[in-house]
């Protein structure tokens, strides 16, 4: 024990730190470390978990839908992509592509409009503001199966409330679960009923970042509350008015709930004719009653790029909607702004002048 | 991903543990009997209401060796997707799996995959049940994959006062002298749904789905011949029987509802129809119906002992041991003491499921008064019920049976109640889907 002439603490002390700069410390190494690495780190959570259900199930849907896959026996054959060609010539998969575009229209149109004027009304000075903001968001609050239900018995043909109203007033009862057009409408009706109010709010929210600055100079300048809504809150809005349609769409087209449960008992999932047969619903279908695994993955893929391509049209289409109001905007404040001066240069009035002034502070607000 | 040496290592070394782990943790709960100190768990997967929770007390308190979990799903489409899902993933599945008929079919398909009860002792209890349930629960290579449970023979509902109303006789035997008796046929049951229809204005049954349903199963051979190939397009028995059900349906003796919902069971208290579908299991759906609907026993339905067409069967489940099972054993034993004679009567009391063991449809405990006799019209349903099930034949089910009858006639027997198909246009639109959906799949 005692023949120990030199401690290992001290000879690994031994070698000199010659220059701080040169080599950093642990610590300092650490420090560095932390602000260059920590970021991804505490991002990582959500992109491991993201690959684990997210990336994988993407990626093994794919491989599944190469193949001939009974849900039961398993894989069969490796058919490359004759599933998805099977699924293009197929008529019940345009047909659930059709269900599918018409209820979203029927509900995203309706609905946004809805939403913006909501918004806009509780962008004014209410009374008691919390409580009708909370309100727009109840029915958001409803499990989508209970609206479901409810609005499944209000719709009955036979025995519902809207048919025995129509009917009570001498009207036709309407047949909403086995035709078409009709059916879309009761179910694009639930949809508005859950999401309009939650879009208000997100809208609503947006509206509030508008500086009140902006109003009040357009107000000044003479501008009425619909031309300051037209001119200054939905340009303004504009990023999230985006967010919302994107949104929207990809719920849109991903709606399974409530045609499913519409008509719970319907032999045929989707109504008895598949009137409103969604893809998803179609997907299902494929999938645990036709057990055709392989086909229900391309579906599922399928659906994945349509999805992805409605959200790059949809940008696309709400950048542009956005610019070439801009431009027509521009044009127009052009046009009467040399207007106003030459009527300025022949008889100098107040009045135009006026106009003059508020044409240019228009052109500086676009 | 490439591996390297050390998460190789690593992943060796897990391995090797996990494999230790799982040896020692099954030698622990071991393959040899439980004790009462160290029991074996089975788990057991059922739906709706089957009558069983009393049972499972008692045999645990028989068997201390043995602890039950059992799940109770709420309906049969929804334990066929949690099967389903489980099957088609290879693990999940309980120890004992209560099976309907309705998807006995697609169980068949993977058949292997259940432990052939032979291997224990059903050789020596298969006697107990009448014989097409058992047949049912065999498969193509003789394997008995099931236990049976309930069985579904088929009678008809009636409301003797909407009769009564209509001129026609109201009283059980009379109604079952009316419809044919024993030689009741479907052209009976139409010609009276005529003179119901003259005399009051009203439809005579609610929809033609149930119709449809067992006119098919009735059949000594459905949509596929006994060998297992599809045999619909040209199959005059069927093509006729579509024919009888389009003619009612034009005469307007469907009152066209909505199945299973039946306006929440208004339909059953207004009037709207004066028939019924009843399969055992059936006489529960009604009265639960028709208390929805804001009616009780005054509303005068009754049970009568004929069917038309002869005898059919329409549901009922089977237990069944999944080779997942790490107890097959104990979970078969369990699966036989379930459908004895004597739990099937407790069953039958709880949840008014009809034996199919012989010698319970004859018990007292069936055959008696309950609140479902009271119901019907003091209508004695355990006894009619057993008089319903002789006769019936196992009828071969393939594959796409399910889908067959959901989703290539289903649309069509909606157009046929809808008036928006003659019957030829409706069966033509149905051998369309059949070439779609199952032919060309």
């Amino acid at each position: 024990m005692t023949t120990v002439t030199r401690s290992p603490e001290a000879a690994r002390a031994t070698p000199p730190r010659d220059s701080e700069d040169r080599a950093l410390t642990f610590k300092q190494k650490l420090s560095r470390f932390d602000v260059k690495a920590s970021p991804y780190l505490y991002i990582a959570p959500f992109f491991v978990l993201f690959a684990l259900v997210g990336l994988f199930p993407l990626i093994y849907t794919f491989v599944v839908s190469l193949n001939n896959w009974n849900l039961l026996t398993g894989p069969g054959q490796w058919v490359g992509f004759a599933n998805y060609v099977t699924e293009l010539k197929d008529p019940f998969f345009w047909n659930s592509l059709f269900n599918t575009v018409s209820i979203f229209l029927l509900s995203a149109i309706p609905q946004l409009i809805a939403a913006v004027f909501i918004a806009a009304m509780l962008d004014q000075n209410l009374r008691a503001k919390t409580f009708w903001r909370m309100s727009v968001l109840l029915p958001y609050v409803v499990t989508p199966v209970a609206v479901t239900l409810i609005f499944s018995s209000a719709f009955d043909e036979k025995y519902g409330l809207i048919n025995n109203i129509l009917q009570s007033v001498g009207l036709h009862p309407v047949m909403w679960k086995t035709e078409t057009f009709p059916s879309h409408v009761a179910i694009a009706t639930m949809v508005n009923w859950r999401w309009t109010g939650y879009n208000a709010l997100i809208l609503l929210a947006a509206m509030q970042a508008v500086p009140r600055d902006i109003h009040e100079s357009a107000a000044l300048d003479g501008a009425g509350s619909f031309r300051r809504f037209f001119s200054i809150t939905l340009p303004s809005i504009r990023p999230t008015m985006i967010f919302v349609i994107i949104t929207a769409t990809i719920g849109g087209l991903q709606i399974f709930t409530e045609p499913k449960l519409f008509n719970p008992s319907s032999a045929v999932p989707g109504g008895p004719q598949r009137q409103y047969q969604t893809t998803v619903l179609y997907l299902w279908d494929m999938a645990f009653n036709r057990q055709n695994f392989g086909r229900a993955s391309a579906i599922a893929w399928m659906l994945f790029l349509i999805i992805v391509a409605f959200g790059v049209l949809n940008f696309l289409i709400s950048r542009r909607i956005a610019s070439t109001e801009a431009r027509v905007h521009r044009s127009r404040t052009a046009k009467r702004l040399a207007r106003s001066r030459a009527a300025a240069a022949s008889t100098s009035t107040s009045a135009e002048g006026a106009l003059a002034l508020a044409a240019a502070s228009e052109e500086k607000n676009v | 991903m490439k591996l390297s040496r050390r998460t190789k290592v690593a992943a060796a070394v897990a391995a090797t543990a996990s494999f230790a782990l799982l040896a020692t943790g099954c030698s622990a709960s071991g393959s040899d009997a439980g004790t009462s100190s160290n029991p074996i768990t089975l788990t057991v997967t059922t739906f709706g209401t089957m009558g069983f929770d009393k049972l499972y007390s008692q045999y645990e308190k028989e068997h201390p060796g043995i602890k039950i979990k059992a799940t109770n799903i709420d309906t049969g489409d929804n334990a066929l997707t949690d099967w389903q899902t489980k099957e088609a993933a290879g693990s999940g599945l309980p120890d004992v799996q209560a099976v309907e008929e309705g998807w006995l079919s697609k169980v068949m398909q993977v058949s292997d995959q259940f432990n052939d009860l032979k291997d224990y002792g059903a050789n020596d209890i298969k006697s107990r049940w009448v014989d097409w349930k058992l047949k049912q629960a065999t498969d193509k290579s003789g394997r008995i994959i099931g236990y049976g449970t309930d069985i579904g023979p088929e009678g008809l509902c009636y409301n003797g006062k909407l009769f009564a109303a209509a001129g026609l006789p109201s009283d059980r035997d009379s109604v079952a002298k009316l419809f044919g008796g024993d030689n009741a046929t479907w052209d009976d049951f139409f010609k009276v749904g005529e003179q119901y229809k003259a005399a009051t204005g009203k439809a005579f049954y609610d929809q033609s789905g149930f119709i449809w349903n067992a006119m098919v199963n009735q059949q000594p051979e459905g949509y596929y011949t006994k060998d297992g190939k599809l045999n619909i397009e040209n199959n005059s028995d069927l093509k006729a029987l579509w024919s009888k059900l389009a003619g009612g349906a034009a005469a307007g003796l469907s009152s066209n509802q909505t199945q299973w919902d039946w306006g929440k069971g208004k339909a059953f208290t207004d009037g709207s129809f004066a028939t019924f579908v009843c399969p055992g299991w059936m006489l529960g759906v009604v009265q639960g119906q028709v208390k929805a609907g804001g009616g009780d026993a005054s509303t005068g339905w009754d049970f009568a002992n004929v069917f038309p067409g002869g005898a059919a069967n329409w549901g009922g489940s089977f237990l069944t041991v999944p080779k997942q099972s790490k107890h097959p054993k104990e979970a078969a034993a369990l699966a036989a003491w379930l459908t004895t004679a004597k739990s099937q009567v407790s069953t039958f009391q709880a949840a008014g499921t009809f034996p199919s063991v012989t010698e319970a449809q004859s018990d007292p405990g069936v055959t008696g008064d309950s609140d479902l006799t009271k119901f019907f019209n003091n209508a004695p349903v355990g006894k009619i019920l057993a008089e319903r099930a002789k006769g019936v034949v196992a009828q071969y089910k393939g594959p796409d049976d399910s889908v067959i009858q959901s989703q290539v006639f289903g649309p069509s027997v909606q157009q046929l109640d809808s008036g928006k198909a003659n019957g030829d246009q409706a069966w033509a639109n149905a051998m369309t889907l059949l070439n779609q959906l199952v032919v060309n799949k």
